[in-house]
């Protein structure tokens, strides 16, 4: 077992893990944010993507012990975040998530896309979706939904 | 799948890692970006014992701009390159090449000296860097030592680092203001492996013209005769020159369908120089 | 219909999204109790082997269980009513057999998920490795080592389908074609994965499984029977489920190991599925071989079509349908819309060591589509007319419905016709035609394509019973209540897992009490708390649920009116729900204040009138034979003919499914059905080597279409409202994955019709198109 201090939303969190546990289950099974998902564990799918250090990261590929001292935040975080937000509000609107599985993920992806001024035009957006799968809508109202966000957040 | 147990080590310095790597008895491995190795260990496809993380060491993540070149960290992500966080030695390709590589989360993790190390065959570094002529600085419990890496990927997942090296640097001298460069990387997914990958870089005025093609069923392939055409300035009989350089390469046992693909991405990407 | 613009018809926003937004959905893996122990299976590396001998290290006794450590486990045994079905018995933990790469053998217990892995690793299984069957159109009749020994043969079944006279067809035809077609295998691959989490619960004395399925109900009639326990001890639970598609709506063996493991041990008990497993183990599904011969005349009327069907269905059949009705649905199906006159199909399905076969989306309409799409516009370039011309000569007429297919199918209404008109629209047919004419600057064909089907939705008892089905899914349930303070709960019998549902069915509930869809609960997926229903699978839920919550609703509203009126003291006649209350001439009572009476103060009831406001009702369409929507789809496509790859340009629905309760829910079904047609038309595959060794085992060789590849997808939409059901809905779930393969392949088709290629396969992927292309040079 490894001793390990980091932030998870905002919060000091300190454990002690296995090395070859991952951040997606340090996540969901020791500290109970479950609103990250797995859906493939080798990194295509998407569904765990959480923000380390600011940056969209996959928590599936990532070691619990490798984020020591860094800052996670999860889909339970973003409390006033306006980005998170508008899209919240936009995918609700649009209709843009139907199961939910890969909804989480999508907001996180998102909101880094907006932030980076990549949600510009549909084309940039749908490329930018690339590590995104969705099962369920087909996309289109998940791209209008971050189209609408993006104005909002760029007339902000 | 979970992973298998694996001890884990941070160490301070290069040379503790080195020095870890060296005392583990074939059981320690490197960890960078872990985009690749923590995958395999999800597939149980790789078990080491030991995981040596050198992500966020000083010496791996820095880089330097000199006259003639610039140096990448080893452990300089895609994303910081995409982005143009680094230098860039290479007149806009490297970032172009970057932001082609697998999705945006992984590449704010994976690394420049994780992609060569692994040298994947449908990996993009191996064939770029080989195509800029780059040299790769390796550390091992001897010291350090050059390489270039045109000839560093030796096959699939081989490459002439030694089991106790570790890649420190790269090293890209930088293009000269008339160079010019195409890039094509021909997937049918974003974001999913190359099922082919060609750069072509002219760079007239030194007389350095390269082709390599990616994909190729072991280390990048160099398209001798399509360099030396345009090298030369020629364009006609661009297909011909493809065509035997690829036919050179039965080594390489390319199908007619990948043949075709490889074609199209060499002529392509040579057309982006020549326009 | 009353001006309620929060009722049916109303584009209502969705009430399950908040949680979805905010990480608070809670799938089975987020479902957390004390004491759990994480289960591995150790699977089988063969496709067909006998077991010699299961090792298990000393240390590990007590953790590892096999099928003689669980001998309350018998065999699953799908019963099939059909003639000459064979219906092998599957133990959910191998015995003395392994019959696909997967197959379970043994489950291993741990505090966690990699330790139970590690666990699986350690123990030891001797095999005598036999010849795997993987071949079906060749291995049908026999193999040297057949999947099912007793058999004789690999059939589950055989059948012959016939109308009319296909041999005067034959003869009479000017035009004759023969092709053959393939649907490769593929996962219906749902975002979320499987998984069961199992406990003995000692205050209800029951046995409760969470578990991620489309069909609790019926989950609970299996493991009653299986594990010889009481219906009433056993709780199923299906909470959010992240995508179903129909793989989720079997039974499997690991829900039966579960939640015998739950049974004998004392402590809760978890298998999450990941991807490479369920790649490996969830159904797979499509794998079909056609030989199809058109005939039709020189306008391009089609006189008959004979086919040959063979779907390979795997090593074993999944509970409770089996896969008895896949080939006899593409039978059916295959006619189409059309007025084909004569029919003949030939169709067997068969057994191989591969992972069992189960439904996805479509079923079998898919590749009946492809088929008889493809042909149409074969048939339309054997005449020299244009596709959509011999298309629409063909389709059913609005006045000829209702019309018995030559296939079996009673077609009810609509106008076939022009949804390929409005579709062509949809995609500006002319200036695609007009765009091919000039070479395209970087090279590229570009081609357009059209399919058009009918889908046949919410069938009921006599659909069932014609394919045999010893279980039918002929009914929804429905119990709504009105609580004390007048909200009121919906408890129903399908499960809803991405389409809504719980947003609908409450505007159904809305239009029937004249109250806000937002004091409606909805509750469903937990065999504890609703009556009995079959769950979300075949396009039923909006019809049949949604016809069940009508008639509830309405039995309360009644309810409601009886004691307002009473309330009011007026006569009943003269009251109305409407707002929130009941409305009499001279003034109202609200919900609330009658919910009070009916449970607080029943002395302020009329006589004859119980307490309580509680009603049960279940409900089936007028018709059992199904209703059905319908649509076109249309395709433009780029190919590049040096590197064969395809670009989806643009893409068209034009499509009808009646009255539509939500109409931003029906279009994101629409826009999902039709990337995961792409998916198998492009995409998808899992191809087995030689040896019965499935080669895609990760979400890397298993493409699934994502967003950059995909086209924005323009919708058009016909209403042709059905007399069969509540408010003339039709289902319409699976509709959009039916066309996609069909309309792709007809624009390659196009695309590379001056070389004469044809792509008969899918996936559509490029060394086909490469493949199609020498075969066309060679001619």
């Amino acid at each position: 077992m490894t001793a390990i201090r980091l932030r998870i939303n905002g919060a000091a969190v300190a454990d002690d893990v296995p090395p070859r546990l991952s951040l997606a289950d340090f996540l969901r099974e020791r500290c109970n944010l479950t609103g990250t998902h797995l859906g493939c564990e080798h990194g295509v799918c998407g569904a765990c993507t959480v923000l380390v250090d600011g940056e969209p990261a996959r928590s599936c590929l990532m070691l619990a012990v490798a984020c020591d001292e860094r800052g996670i935040e999860t889909i339970e975080g973003f409390a006033g975040d306006p980005v998170m937000a508008a899209l919240r509000r936009n995918f609700h609107q649009h209709h843009a998530l139907q199961c939910g599985y890969c909804t989480p993920a999508m907001l996180i992806t998102a909101r880094d896309l907006i932030l980076r001024r990549r949600a510009a035009s549909e084309r940039e957006i749908r490329d930018g979706l690339g590590g995104n799968i969705c099962r369920c809508t087909g996309y289109t109202n998940i791209v209008t939904a971050i189209s609408e966000a993006a104005k909002e957040a760029s007339d902000a | 799948m979970k992973a298998p147990t694996v001890d884990y080590v941070r160490p301070r310095s290069l040379a503790e890692a080195v020095d870890l790597l060296a005392r583990s008895g074939g059981e320690g491995r490197v960890l960078a970006g872990g985009q690749s190795l923590i995958a395999m260990m999800n597939l149980r496809l790789a078990s080491p014992g030991l995981l040596i993380d050198i992500a966020r060491l000083p010496e791996l993540t820095g880089a330097s701009d000199d006259a003639d070149a610039v140096t990448l960290g080893a452990c300089i992500t895609h994303a910081a390159i995409e982005d143009g966080r680094m230098p860039d030695p290479s007149r806009g390709l490297m970032p172009r090449v970057a932001a082609s590589l697998a999705y945006r989360a992984i590449r704010n993790r994976g690394t420049i000296g994780g992609s060569l190390a692994l040298s994947d065959p449908a990996a993009e570094w191996p064939a770029v860097l080989t195509a800029l002529d780059a040299e790769v600085a390796v550390r091992g419990p001897n010291g350090q030592r050059s390489l270039k890496c045109a000839g560093f990927t030796t096959g699939i997942f081989e490459t002439q680092l030694a089991p106790e090296e570790i890649i420190e640097s790269v090293r890209i001298p930088k293009l000269s203001v008339d160079a010019r460069w195409g890039y094509v990387k021909l997937c049918r997914k974003a974001g999913e492996f190359a099922n082919a990958l060609a750069v072509a870089i002219a760079e007239r005025g030194r007389g350095h013209c390269r082709v390599v093609l990616g994909v190729a069923n072991g280390a990048p392939l160099v398209l001798d005769q399509t360099s030396q055409l345009i090298s030369n300035g020629g364009r006609d009989d661009l297909r011909s020159a493809v065509v035997a350089d690829l036919d050179r390469a039965s080594d390489r046992h390319f199908d007619e369908f990948q043949c075709n693909l490889h074609t199209a991405a060499a002529m392509r990407a040579v057309q982006q120089v020549l326009q | 219909m009353p001006d309620d613009i929060r009722g049916v018809g109303a584009s209502l926003l969705r009430k399950e999204d908040d949680r979805h937004l905010h990480g608070r959905g809670e799938f089975v893996a987020d479902v957390k109790l004390p004491g759990t122990v994480e289960v591995a299976f150790l699977r089988s590396p063969h496709a067909h082997a006998r077991i010699k001998s299961i090792s298990v290290p000393p240390e590990a006794r007590g953790r590892v269980f096999t099928a003689a450590d669980l001998p309350r486990v018998k065999p699953v045994r799908v019963v099939s009513h059909s003639t000459g079905a064979k219906s092998p018995p599957w133990p959910p933990l191998a015995t003395d057999k392994v019959r696909y790469v997967g197959d379970a053998i043994a489950a291993c217990i741990a505090p966690s998920r990699g330790e139970a892995e590690d666990l699986a690793n350690a123990v030891a299984v001797d095999f005598e490795i036999l010849d795997a069957v993987i071949d079906a159109p060749r291995d049908m009749r026999g193999s040297r080592h057949p999947v099912h020994e007793q058999w004789g043969d690999n059939l589950y079944i055989e059948h012959t389908l016939e109308g009319g006279d296909i041999e005067a067809a034959a003869r009479a035809a000017d035009v004759t074609l023969t092709r053959e077609f393939r649907m490769q295998r593929q996962s219906g691959a749902p975002l979320e994965c499987r998984g069961v989490l199992a406990y003995r619960d000692h205050r209800l004395d029951e046995v409760v499984l969470y578990a991620s399925t489309q069909t609790p109900h019926t989950v609970r009639v299996a493991l009653a029977e299986i594990l010889d326990i009481e219906e009433r001890r056993i709780r199923v639970v299906a909470p959010d489920v992240g995508g179903g598609f129909g793989p989720k709506a079997r039974l499997y063996p690991e829900e039966i190991v579960l939640a015998a493991l739950a049974l004998q041990l004392d402590h809760p008990v978890r298998w999450i599925e990941d991807r490479s497993e369920h790649l490996l183990t969830a159904a797979h599904t499509r794998d079909h071989h056609y030989k199809v011969t058109a005939y039709a005349d020189r306008q391009g009327r089609i006189l008959g079509v004979d086919a040959e069907i063979v779907v390979d269905a795997g090593a074993y059949g999944l509970w409770p349908q089996g896969p008895y009705h896949e080939a006899s649905m593409v039978a059916r199906a295959l006619p189409g819309p059309y007025t084909i006159p004569n029919y003949r199909s030939r169709h067997y399905t068969v057994a191989t060591n591969k992972t069992p076969l189960g439904p996805y989306r479509g079923v079998g309409r898919p590749g009946a589509c492809f088929v008889i799409e493809r042909l149409v516009d074969e048939i339309a370039r054997a005449v020299g007319r244009e596709p959509n011309e011999v298309r629409t000569l063909n389709l059913v007429r609005p006045e000829q419905m209702p019309f018995a297919t030559i296939g079996g199918l009673s077609l009810d209404n609509g106008d076939y016709p022009a949804s390929v008109e409005l579709c062509a629209e949809l995609l500006d047919l002319p200036a695609v035609r007009a765009r091919q004419q000039h070479r395209e600057p970087d090279g590229r064909k570009i081609g357009v394509g059209f399919a058009t089907f009918a889908e046949q939705t919410a069938h009921g008892a006599a659909e069932f019973a014609s394919r045999g089905a010893a279980i039918i899914p002929g009914f929804e349930s429905c119990t709504a209540r009105v609580l004390t303070d007048g909200s009121v709960v919906l408890m129903v019998g399908i499960q809803s897992h991405g389409q809504g549902l719980e947003t609908v069915l409450s505007q159904v509930a809305a239009e029937e009490l004249g109250i806000d869809p937002g004091s409606i609960s909805v509750r469903h997926g937990d065999t504890e708390s609703t009556a009995f229903g079959f769950g979300t699978f075949a396009s039923r839920s909006m019809v049949m649920s949604g016809g069940a919550v009508a008639r509830a609703s309405r039995m309360l509203r009644d309810k409601l009116c009886r004691i307002g009126a009473h309330l009011l003291q007026c006569d009943v006649a003269a009251v109305r729900c409407t707002d929130g209350v009941v409305a009499g001439p001279q003034g109202s009572v609200t919900i609330a204040e009658i919910a009070k009476v009916a449970h607080l103060r029943m002395d302020g009831l009329p006589p004859g009138v119980d307490p309580l406001l509680d009603a049960t009702a279940t409900y089936e369409p007028a018709i059992s034979t199904g209703v059905f929507s319908y649509a076109t789809h249309g395709a433009v496509v780029a190919v590049d003919p040096e590197t064969c790859f395809i670009e989806l340009l643009d893409y068209a629905v034009a499509e009808d499914c009646g009255t539509m309760v939500n109409p931003l829910l029906v279009e994101g079904q629409i826009r999902g059905g039709v990337v995961q047609g792409i998916g198998t038309a492009l995409f998808e595959e899992i191809p087995y080597d030689e040896a019965g060794q499935p080669l895609a085992g990760t979400l890397a060789d298993y493409l699934m279409p994502g967003a950059a590849e995909m086209p924005a997808i323009k919708i058009g939409h016909l209403h042709t409202p059905t007399p069969h059901t509540e408010y003339g809905m039709k289902g319409m779930g699976e509709g959009g994955a039916v066309a996609p393969p069909a309309a792709i392949a007809n624009a390659v088709r196009d695309a590379l019709s001056s070389i004469g290629a044809e792509v008969n396969e899918t996936p559509i992927t490029p060394r086909r198109v490469l493949a199609a292309i020498q075969k066309a040079h060679k001619l």
